[in-house]
């Protein structure tokens, strides 16, 4: 095995490529990362009433995630403890056990093993049904409406986690009084990409959008004046978060409640609304749009186009996305409609702006089937030297917004995880990082 | 006391339509001239053919067990690939004809199999039509996908060049997950 000290240099801004494509590096991801790290699992909305499911995945292992009896949100392992089968098979639902189809074993809303068939013949009743439960996901959070799971007992709270994203994070999800909801429904499709690409673009990357989605505005609008929508505008040029391997890139706006994209109702709706929002987050905050986001380590989300998304990883060269629209949970239908469509018409496989993304990252990992290709390091030094701690309404760590700082980040904390350091020792390392950084920093 | 499996085989509508061969022949050359202008990438052309008022729709689908299958496709106002009206849908056609459209520059090659051509005629002359589709799409240097479904046609008669305009269409897809990279060609 490689050195994985040696794979990604957070401060020089170098990757070697073996970190998409080595399949040892990729299991020990499932274990170091995707084990290790607060994972999305469904949204509130997603489960409207008790017994309420989705089936979802952390990293590669199917769970389920369930509303309980008393309104909770428990998940579990979807594998059989007898000899491993699925236990559901259907996408969502509404149950009150799951039954194994393989030889009948059932499990009620948390995943306990209630029901053996034949038990008294064929176990002669020595089975003890509490030691065979499925494996539960042993601590689910729920943030604002977001459930998260962990299989890690040692990984700080959820809240601690996100650091400053809180920040970011909330101006998305705690703008409204009555929260969000997701559109019901997912989008699903398959890219023969890592991982760690899709991840990192939400996190990092506003510099490929001019020139990967110069196509995505012809189709939005007709005339060629109204293409610059997404020009950093004067007043507010834009910056680039990160910290903690989560990072977000925002853009200002002169005033919350206009847009264009989702047309006249929605902005109508918004701009009756609007309150809400200077109340909850603030005009620093509400007169920002955060553009893209990533909750490290896949869990993603735009602030333009209303799409949140897990990246799934599907061995070191294939994702799944799992993508939803979210919309305010009091936003009328005819409110909502010109979001949910200009999401689904910008983000998605069919997107105008999405489907260029999907074909940079296959060729991506096309190229690196070539043994020079993999041994090629590539460049992640965008604003090197130019982190500025506490910029005006920028908490946390923030850049030019285009940069790669937040790739370095996340880049970074990929590393730790993977060379299996604690998340005590992480933390410690944060610390003396922190300090080093005060240190460089121009007076 | 009925079980389900005794509900499956209780009797249905007659599937099959009592329609006249020369409909049934226009209907059909109809749409293979409409596949014949996407996969000789006239896009501006094939536009065309749709209705001002014209809903073209790609509804995404879920895994569901039988007794909650009328979930199983989402509906109006949930969750979709493509919800569009014609302004949107020429904004795709003036974006893949831009030449910087990454994902169709160079751009893929299709062949479009339609069959199962099925007519309800509607008492004022307009048609329902539902078609099985099956489209190899084959890009770059060795990325292919098939695209398989059913599409859910409302045709108007019209005048000129071609016999109809689409003034409603559904697609979908025989896929919960979407085995390809995008969707990037039409359907
Ligand atoms: S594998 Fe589930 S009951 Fe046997
Ligand atoms: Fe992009």
């Amino acid at each position: 095995m490689v050195d994985i000290g040696t794979l990604v240099d957070s401060k020089q801004g170098l990757i070697n490529p073996l970190i998409y494509t080595d399949p040892a590096l990729y299991q020990l991801e499932l274990d170091r990362v995707f084990g290790r790290s607060w994972l999305f699992l469904a949204h509130e909305s997603q489960l409207p009433n008790r017994g309420s499911f989705v089936q979802t995945y952390m990293g590669e292992d199917p769970v389920l995630v369930v509303r309980q009896r008393d309104a909770s949100v428990k998940a579990f392992l979807n594998q059989c403890r007898h000899r491993g089968m699925r236990i559901c098979r259907a996408d969502a639902g509404t149950n009150k056990t799951f039954t194994c189809s393989y030889h009948g074993w059932a499990y009620d809303l948390e995943g306990n093993l209630i029901n053996v068939p034949l038990e008294e013949r064929a176990y002669h009743n020595q089975i003890d049904k509490s030691q065979w439960g499925a494996t539960k996901v042993p601590r689910v959070q729920s943030y604002k409406g977001f459930y998260f799971g962990t299989w890690s007992d040692e990984v700080p709270e959820f809240e601690e986690y996100l650091g400053e994203m809180k920040y970011y994070f909330d101006a998305a999800v705690d703008r409204w009084d009555n929260g969000l909801e997701f559109v019901k429904g997912a989008t699903k499709w398959v890219i023969d990409c890592n991982w760690k690409f899709a991840a990192e673009q939400f996190t990092s990357d506003m510099y490929h959008a001019p020139i990967s989605h110069a196509s995505a505005m012809v189709a939005l609008f007709e005339d060629p004046a109204m293409r610059s929508l997404f020009d950093p505008s004067p007043h507010d040029q834009g910056r680039q978060f990160a910290g903690h391997g989560h990072g977000t890139g925002s853009m200002g706006i002169p005033e919350f409640g206009p847009d264009i994209l989702a047309g006249p109702e929605y902005s109508a709706w918004q701009i009756a609304n609007r309150d809400q929002v200077y109340n909850r987050l603030g005009t620093d905050r509400a007169h920002k749009i955060m553009i893209h986001n990533n909750i490290f380590p896949n869990f993603s989300w735009l602030g333009t186009a209303s799409t949140m998304r897990v990246w799934h990883p599907r061995g070191p060269g294939q994702i799944e996305v799992w993508a939803w629209t979210y919309v305010p949970k009091d936003a009328p239908e005819s409110a909502r409609k010109g979001v949910r469509e200009v999401t689904q018409r910008t983000f998605s496989p069919a997107g105008v702006f999405e489907t260029d993304d999907g074909e940079n990252w296959t060729e991506i990992q096309q190229v690196m089937r070539g043994w020079k290709a993999r041994s090629t390091l590539f460049n992640a030094q965008m604003g090197l030297g130019f982190e500025q701690r506490d910029y005006p309404g920028m908490p946390g760590m923030s850049n030019d917004l285009y940069s790669e700082m937040g790739a370095r980040g996340f880049y970074q904390r990929w590393q730790d995880l993977m060379k299996n350091l604690s998340w005590k020792e992480i933390a410690e390392l944060d610390a003396q990082r922190r300090a080093a950084e005060q240190e460089v920093q121009p007076a | 006391m009925s079980t389900a499996v005794d509900q499956a085989v209780e009797a249905g509508p007659s599937t099959f339509r009592p329609t006249s061969m020369e409909l049934q022949h226009r209907v059909e050359k109809f749409f293979s001239a409409e596949a014949e202008l996407l996969d000789d990438h006239r896009y501006t052309d094939w536009v065309q053919l749709f209705t001002e008022d014209v809903h073209y729709w790609l509804p995404t689908r879920m895994t569901r067990t039988i007794r909650e299958r009328d979930q199983e496709v989402a509906a109006a106002g949930e969750n979709a690939l493509i919800d569009d009206d014609l302004t949107a849908l020429r904004g795709r056609v003036r974006r893949v004809t831009s030449g910087i459209q990454w994902s169709e520059e160079p751009p893929s090659r299709t062949r479009r199999l339609i069959t199962n051509v099925r007519i309800d005629e509607r008492g004022d002359g307009e048609l329902d039509v539902r078609s099985n589709f099956c489209i190899y799409r084959s890009r770059l240097e060795r990325h292919q996908d098939w695209f398989v479904g059913e599409r859910f046609d409302l045709l108007r008669p019209a005048e000129g060049a071609y016999p109809y305009r689409i003034a409603s269409r559904k697609v979908v897809f025989e896929q919960t997950t979407i085995l390809a990279p995008s969707i990037s060609i039409f359907f």
